[in-house]
């Protein structure tokens, strides 16, 4: 297993986001409504870099796109600083305004986000919006940060998906963000833009919350871990050292798994975690 | 034979009778059965129903008024059949799926039952994705979006679902032909 460099982010850091007893089912309060998120409560502080664990299904995104104000809870409330967000309170245009340009998020199927004619038009759509100065020399310096100088003049879509990655994250970064929601992040990337990524997390001053199902990248991406259970209840929220050696927690998540290992003639059974890469 | 069997058999019979009758009175009285078997529902049912016909009857009746005025004949029982008897369909099919549980409806066949299951999969992928467009543009706008940013979106999303349902669509026939729905 990796080295792990946790840390903790001190208690005296100012909180920048936090939920209350979150939850979440799809489908009203009919009969056929499903359960995605429940009871969870946690804090963000300025600069600190957590990650989001759970399996599929277990509420990641869902939960990502509540903290970005996009879907309104079935119960509870999500602060950013002192303002409570849900799609109703965006109503209001100075909230609104400040949240987006402040909190960002990287969907977990980049398409969704790619809409210019060109990359360039792409990470330039943010500070048109609110005339920022120097556009051409904000998006020039994040489109070389991510590494897709080469291919500002082209149409996004023609990109491949870890490019199409990499153009979404300069696009949100190029507005400067103070914290970042990332869906997945790492899932169409090479090993190298893994490492890119890793590093290029590290040296942000901001605050983040990185989803992924992939355990032995989350001690790399950041110092705590939020697990989301496949009760969808948030099961652990602690440093991911103790994380990482507390099987039955990772086994209640879905994260580890059994299977027969053949060593020669000898076999035997037991539980353990794939460094998938 | 269950319920849900039942439903479908009865709402492919009232479909069809809604192609057959003429007499607007009587689509008019088909409709009224239709929200009164919605019960509480019938108020959803008959908004759902009138959003989602709204353009295609607007078209369909305007376009049938311009024809109608050239050749100076009176349009309106045609008007009023066309839209009730659109309505009336629609209306059906929305109680249908607030209702029936298609699945257990087709569970004589395992072999509908599977094409059922690839057409819905595919049907909820492209429904969270057109929400996953809708949020994504959303959460990009400090301002409310300008007309031609919901253009370019729309734009994208529409290539982007053409693409995918290429792909799914050969993905599905592959499917199939695995599980030897095409002997050839
Ligand atoms: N728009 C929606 N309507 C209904 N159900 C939904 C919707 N979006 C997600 N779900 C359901 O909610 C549950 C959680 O979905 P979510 O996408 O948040 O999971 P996730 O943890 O991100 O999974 P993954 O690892 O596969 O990305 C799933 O069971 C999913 O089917
Ligand atoms: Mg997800």
């Amino acid at each position: 297993m990796t080295e792990i460099r946790y840390r903790p982010v001190g208690v005296d850091a100012p909180a920048v986001m936090r939920t209350i007893d979150l939850g979440h089912h799809f489908g009203g309060e009919s009969a056929r409504a499903c359960e995605v998120l429940r009871d969870i409560g946690f804090t963000l502080r300025s600069g600190e870099k957590s990650v989001l664990l759970g399996c599929n299904g277990s509420g990641k995104s869902t939960l990502l796109k509540i903290l970005n104000g996009l879907i309104t809870p079935s119960h509870g409330r999500v602060f950013y600083q002192d303002d409570e967000i849900n799609p109703a309170r965006l109503k209001d245009p100075i909230l609104h305004r400040r949240f987006r340009a402040e909190v960002a998020l990287l969907f977990q199927n980049p398409d969704a986000m790619l809409f210019n004619p060109t990359v360039f038009d792409e990470i330039a759509f943010g500070p048109r919006q609110i005339g920022l100065p120097d556009i051409e020399a904000r998006v020039r310096h994040w489109a070389a940060e991510v590494g897709v100088s080469a291919h500002l003049s082209r149409p996004p879509f023609g990109l491949s998906g870890g490019e199409k990655q990499k153009v979404c994250l300069a696009a949100l970064m190029v507005l400067e963000p103070k914290v970042l929601l990332l869906d997945e992040p790492t899932a169409a990337l090479d090993p190298r833009s893994t490492g890119w990524l890793i590093d290029f997390l590290a040296s942000l001053p901001v605050a983040a919350l990185i989803s992924t199902h992939n355990l032995g990248l989350a001690p790399e991406l950041a110092s705590r871990a939020l697990v989301l259970g496949e009760n969808h209840r948030l099961i652990y929220d602690g440093p991911i050292q103790a994380l990482l050696t507390d099987m039955e927690k990772l086994a209640a998540a879905n994260l580890v798994h059994t299977h027969r290992h053949r060593h020669g003639d000898i076999e035997h059974r037991h539980t353990h975690v794939h460094d998938w890469q | 034979m269950n319920l849900d069997r039942a439903y479908l058999g009865f709402y492919l019979g009232a479909v069809f009778a809604a192609t057959l009758i003429h007499d607007p009175v009587w689509l008019a009285c088909g409709l009224g059965l239709a929200l009164l078997a919605s019960g509480r529902k019938a108020m959803g049912i008959l908004r759902q129903a009138l959003f989602a016909v709204l353009t295609f009857n607007l078209l369909i009746s305007l376009s049938y008024i311009l024809m109608a005025w050239l050749q100076d004949v009176s349009p309106w029982v045609t008007l009023i059949r066309l839209n009730l008897r659109v309505l009336l369909i629609t209306c059906l099919t929305f109680l249908f799926i607030a209702r029936v549980n298609l699945f257990r409806a087709l569970d004589f066949s395992p072999g509908l039952t599977f094409v059922l299951g690839l057409a819905y999969s595919q049907a909820l992928t492209f429904r969270r994705a057109q929400d996953d467009f809708r949020l994504a543009l959303a959460s990009r706008s400090l301002k409310p979006p300008r007309l031609i940013d919901r253009y370019r979106a729309s734009a994208a999303a529409a290539a982007w679902f053409i693409e995918k349902a290429l792909h799914a669509a050969t993905q599905s026939s592959q499917a199939l032909r695995s599980r030897g729905f095409f002997n050839d």
